[in-house]
């Protein structure tokens, strides 16, 4: 016994001390590919005119934040990629508990949804732009229609995999379905449909940017476009930096709501 | 500790007549339909089992033993025949009697006493005397030190004994349980077994006992109904006449080892160990 305890703190201790040396190891990593970004084209491997130096991009984004018109872009965007993402998961989980809970439901939906998914979304982008204009709505619609699915699915299966014992054991006080959902099936689908609404994070991003790739006025997917065609690369490269905060800002930030949340998760959740 | 407060009164209380049987079965039987063809998961059984007895139903996989209990506990209706409880014929789940399965069934978002008090919440009580009682029974199946404990913290046998806290809590009349202690070690089983005799005696509880192991159903039974597959029936039943109170000793009695082999008798003498 007193073995087996010392053998755990001993395994402990070093799991502590791996964490730290993989910090180190993705910060170097990290350093190197800032070097590396920085020397490249200075040394004229690289042409500035496809990778700006990292210095160039810092300035150019630092320069861009003064200015008084790319708060606006920001918001914009943010408030696309946010709205889409909110309506995505909602509108995901409400479908996902509905196949779930309505085998009729399911027998006659599902192929639909599936064979929607078959489809690459981005060929709406244009079609979205027709029927919604030029405005934020085309973008939403773009983000949701691009971000429900994880939440759907991971919702529809976290529900299924309820064990029939637990449900046989409600059954056995005479729960109402109402309160098998809310006591037994829903907190046990929230592992995986809090893994659906992270990747509906991520694709409500790419939607907003899609949507205004392909035809708006202002965002930020607008001004990578505008700093394309005007070969303002060191600016494209500001503005990518600033996209991939919003999406690994938000990502963090339901990491974070997931551990609170799910307390209970245990390595080996079934 | 005692669980004196469940031995009377509550929700089981007592039927006009007295000497009826607890639980009744008349022909009651069990088709599936698999794949066009007919399945007979169990032949007509008319049992009666008296109140506070102890009854073991024995048999290998696809005996209808489990099949039993569930319609005996309304979660799967009868194809033909009945089983009455208290003398009514059972439809549905009915909150006199308590089931119990092999998997111990915690949410592991729940302490041990909120996983004691869930099926309160549905019952819609949420009284003090209820984490009253909660506790006591918490306490009385060795938990006491554990109340706030999360289920992944305790073993697999310290998991059944919420599960069998949390169906005690509500005072059943009738306890139901399908192999229940089939996943724990036998050391574990061992002290399961014990417990749960001394607690269901006291409190007057009757108990219908799912299991595929010989030893244990003789162990704590009253009687063994001794089931055989294909089709699922009941093949026998032998009283268990040896005395109480029991204790690991009266596994060593020649009473004991003349059961368990009249029981293995029945089964078809040539099956190996348990």
């Amino acid at each position: 016994m007193a073995l087996t305890e010392a053998g755990s703190v001993r395994l402990n201790r070093k799991a502590g001390s791996g964490d730290l040396r993989f910090t180190l190891i993705t910060w170097g990593v990290l350093l190197l590919l800032i070097g590396l970004w920085e020397t490249l084209p200075r040394m004229g491997m690289v042409s500035a005119i496809i990778l700006p130096p990292f210095s160039a991009v810092a300035a150019a984004l630092w320069s861009l934040m003064m200015t008084d018109f790319f708060l606006g872009h920001f918001i914009v965007t943010l408030r696309e990629i946010l709205i889409g993402f909110v309506l995505g998961t909602a509108i995901g989980f409400a479908i996902g508990v509905a196949l779930a809970i309505w085998p009729t439901v399911k027998r006659v939906a599902y192929p639909f949804v599936v064979g929607f998914q078959a489809i690459p979304k981005i060929v709406f982008a244009p079609l979205f732009i027709a029927w919604f204009g030029f405005g934020e709505t085309s973008k939403v619609v773009m983000a949701v229609v691009i971000a429900f699915f994880p939440v759907l699915i991971n919702t529809m299966v976290g529900l299924e995999s309820v064990p029939a014992d637990a449900m046989r054991l409600m059954r056995s006080i005479r729960a109402t379905p109402m309160q098998s959902f809310l006591k037994v099936s829903l907190p046990h689908a929230l592992p995986m449909i809090f893994a659906g609404v992270k990747a509906a994070l991520t694709f409500a991003v790419i939607g907003a940017i899609v949507g205004e790739f392909v035809g708006a006025s202002e965002g930020l997917g607008y001004l990578v476009d505008l700093y394309n065609n005007q070969l303002r690369i060191d600016r494209v490269f500001a503005v990518v930096v600033v996209l991939a905060a919003i999406g690994a800002g938000g990502y963090f930030l339901l990491e974070w709501l997931d551990k609170k949340l799910i307390f209970w998760r245990t390595e080996d959740n079934k | 500790m005692t669980l004196d407060m469940m031995s009377t009164g509550g929700a089981g209380t007592p039927s006009p007549a007295w000497t009826k049987p607890v639980i009744e079965t008349r022909s009651l039987a069990k088709t599936f339909a698999i794949s066009g063809s007919e399945f007979v998961a169990l032949q007509g059984v008319d049992l009666a089992i008296e109140r506070g007895e102890f009854i073991s139903f024995v048999g290998p996989s696809g005996c209808g033993k489990s099949t039993l209990l569930n319609m005996v506990a309304g979660l799967m209706p009868a194809t033909s025949g009945e089983a009455l409880v208290n003398g009514v014929a059972v439809r549905e789940p009915s909150r006199e009697v308590g089931f119990m399965f092999q998997t111990p069934v915690l949410l592991p978002w729940r302490t041990v006493e909120q996983n004691v008090l869930m099926p309160g919440e549905v019952f819609g009580r949420k009284d003090n005397a209820l984490r009253d009682k909660a506790r006591a029974v918490i306490e009385a199946v060795g938990l006491g030190g554990f109340v706030n404990a999360y289920p992944r913290q305790l073993s697999g046998g310290m998991q059944q004994r919420v599960a069998l806290a949390r169906v005690l809590t509500y005072e059943p009349s009738v306890l139901l349980m399908d192999e229940p202690f089939g996943a724990l070690d036998e050391f574990t089983r061992e002290a399961m077994n014990l417990e749960l005799m001394r607690i269901t005696r006291q409190a007057g509880i009757t108990v219908l006992f799912v299991t595929h192991n010989i030893t244990e159903a003789v162990f704590m039974s009253d009687r063994v109904v001794v089931m055989t597959p294909r089709p699922g029936k009941v093949s026998g039943i032998v009283p268990v006449d040896l005395p109480r109170p029991r204790e690991i000793e009266t596994m060593q009695l020649p009473r004991f080892t003349e059961i368990l082999f009249e029981v293995r008798h029945i089964l078809g003498g040539s099956r190996g160990a348990h």
